[in-house]
């Protein structure tokens, strides 16, 4: 297979609808791709106490993130027999009801872009090194903990 | 024997840096050890300890300029 290079994934703020819109429009000419499966995680306006989560505030280590990130593309390309596969993640703030997580893959038939878009989720947040800051009306704020 | 130390997410909170540096210290128990005088909340703190981005499950040597990266539990997506 070809050798793939590490992709910088972040994004700074939400990750745009218009941007989803744009990047699903880029595959029309791919016509070997018969099923796209599509992730996108939203901000949750959590109540804590009776103060509800405004925004989700995103750091990273990058370096590491991004190395991981590599590693897990590499598994997935070689476990499931994908056309294509792109992540992006935000970081800094996210306000509740915005995008911080779209992940896209795609292949002939769907079973291998359902099943790999569902284990890159999940191994993003178990194993890359980002940290949400649940953000409060009040300034006040907690972090986040991956469930 | 220069090592670089670096701090995130809810860590940064209690250290107010991200990034510390220090010398003299052949290992990761040792930086540690010395992180949880200066900081006592962080001995509390649940977090991994990864040595140039790769996380360790034990003591390890360090060398020149090696990075030492405490992260707590992470919390993308």
């Amino acid at each position: 297979m070809t050798e793939r290079k590490p992709k910088n994934i972040f994004v700074e703020g939400p990750v745009l609808p218009s941007f989803i819109g744009e990047s699903i429009q880029q595959h029309s000419t791919k016509t070997n791709i018969g099923a796209h499966s599509i992730f996108l995680g939203q901000v949750r306006a959590d109540m804590v106490d009776g103060k509800s989560v405004t925004a989700i505030e995103y750091t990273t280590y990058q370096e590491m993130a991004l190395e991981k990130m590599h590693t897990i593309r590499e598994a997935i390309f070689d476990k499931y027999t994908l056309t294509c596969m792109h992540v992006y993640h935000s970081l800094g703030k996210v306000a509740a009801g915005e995008i911080s997580l779209f992940v896209f893959t795609s292949s002939a038939h769907r079973k291998a872009a359902t099943d790999a878009c569902a284990e890159i989720v999940e191994r993003i947040k178990s194993e890359l090194p980002v940290w949400g800051k649940e953000l409060f009306e009040n300034e006040e704020y907690q972090w986040k903990e991956n469930k | 024997m220069n090592i670089n130390i670096l701090l995130f997410g809810q860590l940064t909170d209690i250290t107010g840096i991200g990034t510390i540096t220090m010398e003299d210290v052949a290992d990761t128990d040792s930086v540690v050890q010395n992180l949880h005088r200066r900081f006592p909340a962080l001995a509390t703190s649940k977090y991994v300890v990864a040595v140039n981005k790769n996380i360790i499950t034990g003591n390890t040597l360090l060398t020149q300029n090696s990075t030492v990266a405490l992260l707590p539990p992470f919390s993308g997506g």
